[in-house]
């Protein structure tokens, strides 16, 4: 048995995605820059993902889809890319944003100015109004926190940005929210929003863009001039083939927030201490597949592995910081006290996922939770 | 003419009448590591020789980590009565080196028409004549040596490589290594592998408290010590169930002690099998709670049929860095995926223990039970 709850770390790429990259690894391998009529397939192709990508997020008119490796890149041709052109004032980010943003602001020359958390993970308005002013030039907000699947206010961000620093550039990270919150970037007023393939079952290695039509950056790499002298280097074709593939398989209509409900239910019943961290799992500030649960007294690693040791895989925080520091920023921005935030689970749910693995993934909760209890630092 | 690698070896030279089993043990050694490059290996006049290697410095890397080398030259083979010969080859060797140089002639074949003298004396000024812009002659602190053995062949080499020293893997007896993901224990199991003694690794493994990844970290160290050891048997032995009734029934401040006491009794059980003769521990005084000398008395006592060598008893933790360095572990034993067992870690542990409570604490546990299982699930992993 193995039942994989860590679709938030990444996921498994989908049947469709698989045979679209091959087809176009064997047969529509052609470089797009090249001049015959075959490249030209390739090129039509990549209009398509660009279009798939763009009616996804209801960019606005003139909006662009940049190609990009992936979250971080994307993030960080904003932040950098931003700075360039600005030079100075502001930078604003949220208290939890990934590493990919919160790093970038913090060297990328402007002043870095963290916007807090309320006790759920989501950005205070009212503090972020007193932070706004007519020198803040860059604002990145999360569109959904990866560790507590808290949904941003992203609109209320973008209304008071407008009011009182209307010369800042908005900068949304959507790889969590991609296709699994919706996202209408029109009526948001987002300037970009950055998206990630793997997320959404389809390959590592792509990622993208979507850039409001009056948005300038500076490119962080040079060449070849692609993407509109933004992101120089041939396209990675067989990725972009898989992204399409992956958005066009997506299904909009799943179980996930059901399942997630389920799961939180059969926990609070196996384990009367469990406790979530961020929003209430069925209030609409609540993302769909994420979920965020305390099991105190057992240690997030400790019960990570008793679950491995079943075939359960789910995640700490973020995945790709795991290694680094023990207590997750996020749950510390939310003021989470230590008991809660050094026991917190990720749990992350994707469209593959069944009722029956949340009957069975609680069922070794309930059966692991009732070895490790017992067992507290004196 | 060819080019092969030149080793000598260093402490083997003082044995007496023991000697050929040593030198037996050392080509042995020195064989099983050049054949992956396909090398050929003999013994001839107190030198190794290996020839026909296909990557000459990748087997020289390899065979510099066999113990009982103690350096190796890469040399060139010639016919010895084509002085001329030798003199042209002198002077291709040193052609592209700068600064001062001399000829150090050795001559096991005494009955050769030059003295080890003229030989310095006619290969120098060979070489000095054709590079006098860029080389000076130095008999005294010379940058360079180059060095001419005129035995069967003759043989010229420039440069002296040093290796690992030490004795043959083998010519020492066997002992059981407590290997932990950390700095010390592999330190602990090189130094005396060194000393020509085969290992065995015990590892004592807490799933789910400590990570598929600790597990990793610690056979990638054991395969670090491999090279060195030619090969290394590991036993991961499952350790959560005594650590959990270890918790649950003796005192807090004795809990860190008793499961010492356990890690002991169980890897003398394992050398015991293996027939090793002693247990290895990366100890060192007052490092930590468990490494007091009142400490190590409880759990020093627990084995009674072998000695337990500590070789870094004396050596502060720095020392013991800069060695873990050299030897390559160092790396790999400070990455993250350390124990999240601080569940049975005691806050106040006892760095002066009484004996009686300990054996107090250890009469609730049932411990030949515990001890038999853990052993019999261990799993083994041969490097």
């Amino acid at each position: 048995m193995s039942i994989y709850l860590d679709n938030s770390a990444t996921t498994r790429v989908c049947p469709q995605a698989v045979e679209a990259m091959a087809d176009c690894m064997r047969n529509e391998f052609y470089n797009p820059s090249a001049l015959y009529a075959p490249a030209l397939h390739a090129q039509q192709r990549m209009r398509a993902c660009r279009d798939a990508i763009l009616k996804a997020v209801h960019a606005p008119m003139g909006a662009k889809a940049l190609f990009v490796s992936g979250g971080t890149e994307a993030d960080n041709l904003v932040i950098f890319g931003r700075a360039a052109k600005v030079r100075s004032g502001k930078v604003l980010f949220s208290a939890g944003e990934h590493p990919a943003v919160k790093e970038a602001c913090q060297v990328c020359g402007l002043e870095p100015v963290e916007m807090p958390y309320d006790h759920r993970g989501i950005v205070d308005l009212e503090k972020l109004s007193g932070l706004l002013s007519s020198d803040v030039t860059l604002v990145c907000c999360m569109q959904v926190n990866n560790e507590t699947g808290a949904i941003q206010p992203l609109k209320e961000i973008s209304l008071l940005i407008k009011e009182k620093a209307s010369y800042a550039h908005f900068h949304v990270d959507g790889v969590q929210g991609f296709l699994r919150v919706p996202f209408d970037m029109t009526a948001c007023g987002a300037d970009t929003y950055a998206l990630s393939g793997h997320k959404i079952h389809g390959p590592k290695g792509i990622g993208a863009l979507v850039m409001g039509p009056r948005v300038q950056l500076n490119p962080r790499q040079v060449g070849g001039g692609q993407e509109g002298q933004l992101r120089s280097g041939t396209e990675n074709t067989p990725g972009i083939a898989g992204l399409l593939a992956a958005i066009e398989a997506f299904p909009r209509e799943n179980n996930i927030r059901e399942n997630k409900l389920l799961l939180w239910r059969l926990i609070q019943e196996a384990v009367p201490e469990a406790a979530v961290n961020g929003p209430a799992p069925a209030s609409d500030v609540s993302a769909p597949h994420i979920l965020n649960v305390s099991l105190p007294p057992v240690r997030s690693e400790t019960m990570l592995h008793a679950l491995e040791g079943e075939g359960v895989y789910v995640g700490m925080g973020s995945a790709c910081s795991s290694f680094k520091q023990r207590v997750s920023p996020v749950l510390k921005a939310m003021n989470t006290p230590q008991k809660y935030a050094e026991t917190a689970l990720r749990f992350s749910l994707s469209p593959e996922n069944t009722a029956e693995e949340m009957r069975e993934t609680v069922a070794v909760i309930q059966r692991q939770y009732a070895v490790l209890s017992k067992f507290q630092r004196r | 003419m060819r080019k092969l690698l030149m080793v000598r070896y260093g402490e083997i030279y003082l044995k007496g009448l023991n000697r050929p089993y040593f030198l037996k043990a050392l080509v042995k050694r020195v064989k099983e590591a050049a054949k992956p490059f396909g090398g050929q290996v003999w013994l001839h006049d107190a030198r190794i020789f290996i020839s026909d290697a296909q990557d000459l410095e990748g087997c020289m890397a390899r065979v510099s980590k066999v113990f009982g080398v103690h350096s190796i030259a890469p040399a060139i083979e010639m016919e010895k009565d084509n002085f001329e010969g030798i003199c042209e080859q002198a002077n291709e060797l040193m052609q592209g080196l700068t600064g001062t140089f001399k000829v150090e002639a050795r001559r096991a074949d005494k009955h050769y028409f030059l003295t080890s003298p003229q030989i310095n004396m006619q290969v120098g000024e060979y070489v000095l004549m054709r590079n006098e812009d860029h080389l000076k002659v130095d008999v005294r602190k010379p940058e360079h040596i180059l060095s001419i053995e005129i035995r069967d062949q003759a043989y010229l080499y420039c440069t002296v490589y040093p290796a690992v020293g030490g004795m043959p893997v083998g010519t020492g007896g066997k002992a059981a290594l407590l290997l932990s993901g950390g700095i010390d224990s592999p330190v602990a199991g090189y130094m005396i592998a060194k000393r020509g003694v085969q290992l065995v690794a015990v590892h004592y493994h807490s799933f789910p408290y400590t990570s598929e990844f600790a597990k990793q970290k610690v056979l990638d160290l054991a395969k670090i010590l491999s090279e060195y050891c030619c090969g290394l048997k590991v036993y991961v032995v499952p350790f959560t169930d005594i650590q959990m009734q270890i918790h649950e029934k003796c005192p807090e401040d004795y809990t860190t002690l008793i499961m010492r006491r356990y890690m002991m009794r169980i890897a003398e059980r394992i050398a015991q099998k293996e027939e090793a003769m002693a247990l290895i521990t990366g100890e060192s005084i007052g490092q930590v709670a468990s490494q007091t000398m009142e400490a190590l008395i409880t759990t020093n006592e627990v084995v009674k049929t072998m000695p337990v060598y500590r070789p870094l008893i004396g050596f502060d933790k720095i020392d013991i860095m800069e060695y873990a360095r050299k030897i390559g572990t160092y790396e790999t034993s400070i990455l993250p995926y350390e124990d999240c067992c601080t569940v049975f870690t005691p806050r106040h542990p006892a760095t002066k223990p009484k004996i009686a409570l300990i054996e107090k604490g250890e009469s609730q546990l049932d411990q030949e039970t515990l001890i038999q299982t853990a052993i019999e699930n261990a799993e083994i992993v041969e490097l």
